[in-house]
């Protein structure tokens, strides 16, 4: 490591010997904070820059050291106009130059875009950059026992590493922690509390380079996911459904020797104190149906609890996590549609943040797939920062050809990554309806191979006498439902011709109950018609003969009842003509009464057993 | 350009469980008609119509029905 390090500063030292003068911008002012109280390395720089050549410049370039280049996952630049807390973010564009003329080869570029009208003869301005790095801190030992604390070390440049000359600047180291193990003591370097602040330095030449390390204690917890697989899946039906795959390592200093739980739980913070035992994700609000399980099934060690501004959720792994210890899981859980779904323009769009919710995770790569419903079409995604982005196609369910998934992958994903990001695409209303037609058909698909079923007629041999006894048995059936439907139509016109009384004796109108008569009279005539033809088949038909002296006892009975109603109905009205008192009327149909009962108790009964049959 | 609109379910999600269960007893009774239809008229007695009327209807109501059990049980699809 050390080795390396060494080699890197001889190719700066070479390099640097034929380096011209990049251009005429002077960096007036540099004040920067490393930041190393968690494991993800946080450095802001306050940059004034200043134009001291005739030309106006419009780009400012930062260098980083390659080595240090690979682990950037995170590089912004902020200005900030008005005074205090008056910022302003610019719209800064760090666009990589490789190489650019006059660049060392060990150096990797940025370039930030100044605004409008860049920086004009004589002008300076002021801007913040904030730089975010993974794995920067190395392990020192690199293997620990349980009960040791972790130590790391961190390196960097005391002097800002800058294409320009740097007239003022200084260094603040922050830590966890006021117990430093050893620091890089140059001029102007003293340590207070938990800060180590280095200058200020006056007056460097372009590309000036001072090493430092700092070897501190560090027992945050080195929460690394190697690999994290987040599926989007919206459902238009109200319910956008994230599922998190995490591959969980802990980036720490390994632990070597034997891990005693008994001592562990002891006294955790003595024995244990490098490890970490729960993680704690901010969900948005109204996050509902939470899950958290593994490959084994669900873990019940989880809090949840959720306000208006989100949902907490604290999960505790199977076992704690020691440095290198590797534990794996999922985290699933339901968001409300119309806090994600947006309609605009003629397209729809998911806004949702990219990130994993878990806070200060540091994500090596990181897969992203949303799932739209099928049917959706013209499919794009905006995103603040470059993806590598592809279609895949996903069955689930009442699917038929599938559902379209865009996949994103990033990787050195940071919490400063975790940003809104849109996935635009059109969809037809009506297809939402697809999938209740496919229920539906498949129901109906049932009723019509039942339809078919008992409308087929699978008999073999169509000449046996039992296939006949069956058939005419079949029409003596069908014959006496008929004659049923026809009975029960008789008994329905006398409940009207009874109703038609009643009216009578409420209001008087004799009229209408006698027109009522004539109806009930031709309505029974028609339905005594009908009757004869189906008579006759019965009396034809072999197979009835059991059931055809109880038919026609029926319809015998049923003539009976009907006169004896005509009858009863008859004097009434006759007597309502006269103006009979009411107790006469009753007097004179009471034995008509009581007949017409007892006759229709013995209609019904007869249909009862024709119905049994 | 006009602000996004949020965009919801075309029916409230508070309504699915009670929709599921009205849907549902209401295609079981039509399924119920249909199948006394079908086993107590003999065989000249079936009318067609009356048969694949019954049984439309009670598939719509029952695949209505379906989809928002699915839908409140937590499967949504």
């Amino acid at each position: 490591m050390k080795m390396g390090f060494r080699f890197d500063l001889l190719v700066l030292a070479v390099a640097l010997l034929s380096t011209p003068a990049l251009s005429d911008l002077v960096l007036t002012r540099v004040d920067r904070r490393v930041d190393l109280t968690s494991h993800i390395v946080r450095i802001t720089s306050t940059l004034k820059v200043e134009n001291t050549g005739k030309d106006s410049v419009s780009e400012v370039l930062l260098v980083f050291p390659e080595r240090q280049a690979k682990n950037l996952a995170y590089l912004t630049a902020l200005s900030s106009t008005g005074k205090g807390k008056a910022k302003t973010a610019a719209v800064n564009l760090p666009v990589k130059n490789v190489n650019s003329e006059g660049m060392p080869p060990a150096l990797v570029a940025y370039s930030v875009s100044l605004p409008e009208g860049g920086l004009g003869k004589g002008e300076s301005f002021t801007f913040d950059v904030s730089v975010v790095f993974t794995h920067s801190l190395q392990p020192f030992p690199e293997k620990i026992t349980q009960a040791d604390t972790q130590l790391l070390v961190f390196e960097e440049s005391a002097y800002f590493l800058s294409p320009y000359a740097v007239k003022v600047q200084s260094l603040t180291v922050k830590l966890p922690h006021p117990r430093v193990e050893s620091y890089t003591k140059l001029e102007n370097t003293k340590i207070q509390g938990s800060e180590i602040k280095y200058g200020p330095y006056e007056n460097l030449a372009p590309f000036s380079y001072s090493p430092i390390v700092v070897h501190f204690e560090s027992n945050q917890p080195f929460v690394v996911a190697r690999e994290l697989v987040r599926e989007i899946e919206v459902s238009h039906w109200g319910n956008v459904q994230v599922t998190e795959n995490y591959d969980l390592v802990h980036g720490g200093s390994q632990i070597k020797g034997e891990f005693s739980r008994l001592d562990y739980q002891a006294r955790p913070h003595i024995r244990g104190a490098a490890a970490f035992r729960n993680l704690i994700a901010k969900l948005p609000p109204r996050a509902h149906s939470v899950y958290y399980r593994d490959a084994i099934g669900n873990i019940s060690t989880s809090h949840l609890w959720g306000d208006a501004r989100k949902t907490e959720l604290e999960i505790e792994p199977r076992y704690p996590m020691f440095g290198g210890w590797r534990t794996a899981f999922t985290i699933g859980y339901g968001l409300p549609l119309q806090d994600f779904l947006f309609k605009s323009g003629g397209k729809r769009f998911l806004n949702i943040s990219f990130g994993s919710p878990i806070s200060e995770i540091i994500i090596d790569t990181l897969i992203v797939k949303v799932v739209l419903p099928e049917g959706s079409r013209d499919i794009s995604v905006s995103t603040p920062f470059p993806v590598k982005q592809w279609e895949e196609t996903k069955f689930s369910h009442l699917d038929v050809v599938g559902r379209p998934v865009v996949a994103l992958e990033k990787s050195k994903v940071v919490p400063e990554h975790d940003q809104y990001f849109q996935v635009y695409y059109k969809f037809n209303s009506i297809s939402m309806l697809r999938e209740p037609i496919m229920l539906i058909s498949g129901f109906f698909f049932l009723f019509v191979a039942c339809i078919v079923y008992v409308h087929a007629d699978l008999s073999i041999s169509k000449s046996s006498a039992s296939y006949l006894a069956k058939v005419q048995w079949e029409e003596v059936q069908s014959v006496i439902q008929q004659v049923n439907n026809l009975i029960n139509r008789c008994l329905t016109v006398h409940d009207k011709l009874d109703a038609s009384l009643r009216d009578l004796s409420r209001t008087g109108d004799v009229q209408a109950c006698k027109t009522a008569r004539k109806q009930a009279d031709g309505l029974l005539k028609e339905l005594s018609k009908e009757l004869k033809p189906l008579l006759s088949i019965l009396q034809t038909s072999p197979q009835a003969v059991q059931i055809l002296p109880k038919v026609e006892e029926l319809v015998v009975k049923e003539k009976e009842l009907q006169d004896k109603l005509m009858v009863k109905h008859t004097t009434v009205v006759e007597c309502y003509e006269k103006k009979v008192s009411g107790r006469e009327i009753e007097n004179r149909i009471a034995s008509q009464q009581n007949k017409i009962t007892a006759l229709r108790q013995e209609v019904d009964d007869l249909l009862d057993f024709i119905d049994e049959l | 350009m006009a602000p996004p609109r949020a965009i919801a379910s075309p029916v409230p999600d508070s309504l699915y469980p009670t929709l599921a269960f009205l849907m549902l007893a209401i295609g079981l009774v039509f399924t119920a008609a249909f199948f006394i239809h079908e086993t107590t008229s003999s065989r000249r007695n079936l009318s067609l119509v009356k048969e694949v009327t019954t049984g439309a209807v009670a598939s719509v109501f029952l695949g209505f029905g379906s989809l928002f059990l699915l839908l409140s049980s937590g499967v949504y699809v």
